[in-house]
């Protein structure tokens, strides 16, 4: 399912990431890679932008690109 | 500090800070080299490239500072000045500067500049808040894995400071093996044919192959156009379509791959070398808590709005008596200096020159060094905490409608200090569509070079409503702003819309140095123009004023006067039309801070205040028309400069005067007809 279909404080492991080079290269920079563990720390209520932590880090992101983002619930195997 | 063998220096050593943003670059710059560049917590404060100079142990050392970034892909204008940089070449050795709070991320980069073949020491700063999460590193492992020297750092406290120029000299001009990640079988033969073909088709050598190769096989369009540059065109077909043809089939895709293997790579140093406490061991969150309450839904633009209401008022209540004090000293000492000049037997031309010229115009907006000085105190906090970044989350959904997002709500608070660094700001913005709207709108923030003239005239008409007034003209100025936005969005500017994503770094403690150096560096400059520009301007009004021999000092018939009378019809129906507002706005494009001066000396008669003689030339209604049209008319020059070279191109400084010339007059006109036809403030 697609990360911005998630509610706080929900995790889930990232599977795949669609959208352009750019999209794509921007998320890769800052660690959104297939593999991490993510957690939704504020969901917005469904609208606008998701605060989502990764490791310590804290990132505001963009509905659109959190479409793009596609999770696992189950989170990643250790 | 253990004491290391001296190395000679022959040159002097270029050094280049590179790494993420936020990470700390700046600050090890200004420790490094004494400069007082700006600091803020939020990822972006750095634009342009800065250069400064440190020495150590008879070795010279010319130190870069970068903007962040979090790779090398380079997606908006800041990131391009740092690729550009680091890929040209011209420097010694990189101190890659890494938050080591977060290291796996910023590894990533560490990597891509270590594959580039890039001479760097990986320096862990940010160790303080590291060691306060629990997060220990074994420097010995990591060092030893990326085959790099590493060194520990607290840059805000200038610890490791000296350390770090130690190993700096110490590895200077040592040559280390380029990094070499196993990308796989399939790919690894692709990179080994790519680099038989480069050979083949007599390709520098200076050119690193490897790297090249990578980067081609991920479609890095700069390493396209390296390659079309570099090989024939025959040859650059043929290396693309042996990628083409080998990725198909494959059926792999090999761009995924080949960040999942960076990623590995990292993963396995930071599993080897980090460890932290159980998750359940590690200390409460306090950002989180305090973002819970920030960023909430329904409290986030409220907290926000509180948030400006604050630095407002605390730039004009607490201001306002500072002012009175320095506005006594400035007529105390004029009248001072005049009776004492006049006793010496200097001519009433010298005495008019220094009472009316100086103190009346250059004194006039020194005045309002404490507003100045306060305004920056806010904005500094603002930018040190890291709130800053949580405006731009919270106003994404505003900015959104716009057609922007929140990170171009940045761009508008620094406008609030000055438009210039409020437009370099917009460098951020990684769509060029974005970058246009954001730099025509930015002048509509009110920036402090305005603040003494609504001052002036909020004590001079509106002595019990001052602070209103005041803040009414900021509110109008980001109305109109989102309106303009608007309408650049829906008519004018054609373009992709780009994704919003952001970094929201922990709070911080604004540190007391860091503070006291952001305002002085403002107040600094703020004197700086006054003695400069305001005083050149001053002096010329003055001689205008006096011209032709023999008129009276600044009137109808001086200089100044027909020159104003010349521009006056096109602010009468505004409500302002006397010669000495229109002359004090024509001038006020140089510096908006001109306006008050210019009417300090056109206005000084010697009786009296620069308020008193307003409030018996402006009607309430009049005074305001006037201050909306120095909010939005025609940005000042330096802010005009600032749109050309940032936009490369005339057209938009002509087109940003313009608009909003015509917008200013629109505004004022509703403003003075309107209050007219309803009998408000005549
Ligand atoms: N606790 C702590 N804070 C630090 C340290 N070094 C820098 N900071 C703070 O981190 C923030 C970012 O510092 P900057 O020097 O502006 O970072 P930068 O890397 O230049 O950032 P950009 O220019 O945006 O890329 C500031 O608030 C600093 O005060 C450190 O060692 N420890
Ligand atoms: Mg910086």
């Amino acid at each position: 399912m697609p990360l911005a279909m998630m509610k706080s404080g929900e995790s889930a492991c990232i599977k795949k990431i669609t959208g352009g080079r750019t999209a794509r290269g921007k998320l890769t920079g800052l660690g959104l890679v297939c593999g991490k563990e993510v957690k939704i720390h504020s969901d917005n209520s469904g609208s606008g932008p998701l605060i989502i932590a990764l490791g310590d880090n804290r990132i505001a992101l963009g509905r659109g690109l959190a479409h793009k983002i596609f999770v696992d619930k189950k989170g990643c195997e250790k | 500090m253990a004491l290391k063998k001296k190395k000679k220096c022959s040159n002097q050593i270029k050094i280049a800070l590179a790494g993420n943003p936020n990470s700390g670059k700046t600050t090890i710059f200004n420790e490094l080299t004494g400069a007082r560049q700006h600091v803020g917590n939020w990822p972006g404060v750095t634009v342009e490239k800065k250069t400064g100079s440190a020495y150590y142990n008879n070795c010279s050392l010319q130190v870069v500072d970068l903007p962040g970034t979090y790779s090398l892909g380079a997606y908006s204008e800041d990131e391009i000045v740092a690729r550009d940089f680091l890929t040209s070449d011209d420097y010694d050795l990189v101190l890659n500067i890494i938050n080591s709070g977060s290291l796996e991320r910023n590894l990533y980069f560490t990597v891509q500049l270590l594959e580039m073949g890039v001479d760097l020491i990986a320096v862990l700063n940010m160790a303080d808040e590291a060691r306060k999460k629990g997060i220990k590193i074994d420097h010995k492992i990591l060092s030893r894995m990326l085959g790099v020297p590493v060194v520990e750092t607290v840059a805000s406290k200038g610890k490791g400071v000296e350390n770090l120029l130690a190993e700096t000299v110490e590895n200077q001009g040592l040559q280390k093996d380029q990094l070499k990640i196993n990308y796989g079988f399939e790919i690894e033969d692709l990179i080994s044919q790519i680099i038989s073909q480069l050979e083949k088709s007599n390709i520098q050598d200076s050119v690193n192959k490897r790297w090249l190769a990578v980067k081609l096989i991920e479609r890095d369009p700069e390493a396209v156009k390296l390659l079309e540059r570099e090989v024939s065109k025959k040859s650059a077909k043929k290396i693309k379509s042996l990628i083409a043809k080998t990725e198909l089939k494959a059926e792999l895709d090999f761009d995924s791959i080949i960040i999942d293997k960076k990623y590995e790579f990292i993963n396995n140093i930071v599993r080897k070398s980090v460890t932290r406490p159980a998750p359940e061991e590690e200390p409460d969150n306090i950002s989180d808590k305090i973002d819970n309450v920030v960023t909430n839904k329904y409290l986030g633009i409220p907290i926000f709005m509180t948030v400006m209401w604050v630095i407002f008022q605390l730039t004009f209540t607490l201001g306002d008596p500072l002012i009175g004090y320095i506005e006594t000293f400035f007529e105390f000492s004029g009248a001072l200096i005049g009776s004492f000049l006049t006793g010496f037997g200097f001519s009433s031309l010298i005495v008019s020159f220094v009472s009316d010229g100086i103190i009346g115009g250059v004194g006039s907006v020194l005045v309002f060094i404490p507003n100045i000085f306060l305004l920056f105190l806010g904005i500094a906090v603002l930018e040190d905490t890291g709130y800053m970044s949580r405006a731009a989350y919270v106003m994404d959904k505003v900015m959104s409608k716009l057609g922007l997002h929140g990170k171009s709500f940045i761009p508008m608070i620094i406008g609030f200090g000055c438009n210039v660094p409020g437009v370099m700001a917009t460098r951020t913005l990684d769509s060029k569509r974005d970058r246009i709207i954001s730099i025509l709108i930015n002048p509509l923030m009110s920036c402090s070079a305005r603040l003494p003239v609504y001052v002036v005239f909020a004590g001079a008409l509106f002595p019990n409503h001052g602070g209103l007034v005041v803040f009414s003209l900021y509110l109008m100025g980001i109305l109109l702003a989102v309106i303009m936005a608007g309408v650049f969005n829906k008519f004018l500017i054609k373009g992709e819309r780009s994704h919003f994503v952001m970094e929201l770094p922990p709070y911080r403690l604004p540190t007391f140095k860091g503070v006291v150096i952001h305002m002085w560096e403002k107040v600094g400059a703020f004197i700086k123009k006054a003695g400069t520009i305001i005083f050149s301007v001053a002096v010329l009004i003055w001689v205008m004023a006096n011209l032709p021999v023999g008129v009276e000092y600044a009137s109808a018939e001086s200089l100044i006067g027909r020159f104003g009378q010349l521009a006056a019809p096109i602010f009468a129906p505004l409500g302002f039309g006397s010669w000495q507002a229109a002359s004090s706005l024509v001038f006020g494009i140089l510096a908006k801070e001109v306006v008050v001066s210019t009417l300090g000396v056109v206005y000084a008669a010697g009786e009296g205040s620069l308020r008193t003689v307003l409030a018996a030339n402006f009607s309430p209604l009049a005074a305001y028309s006037f201050l909306a049209m120095v909010l939005i008319y025609t940005p000042c020059a330096a802010t005009l400069g600032a749109i050309k070279s940032e936009t490369q191109s005339w057209k938009w400084p002509i087109i940003s005067a313009v608009y909003l010339f015509v917008l200013a007059w629109v505004v004022s006109f509703i403003i003075y007809q309107g209050g007219l036809l309803l009998g408000i403030g005549v």
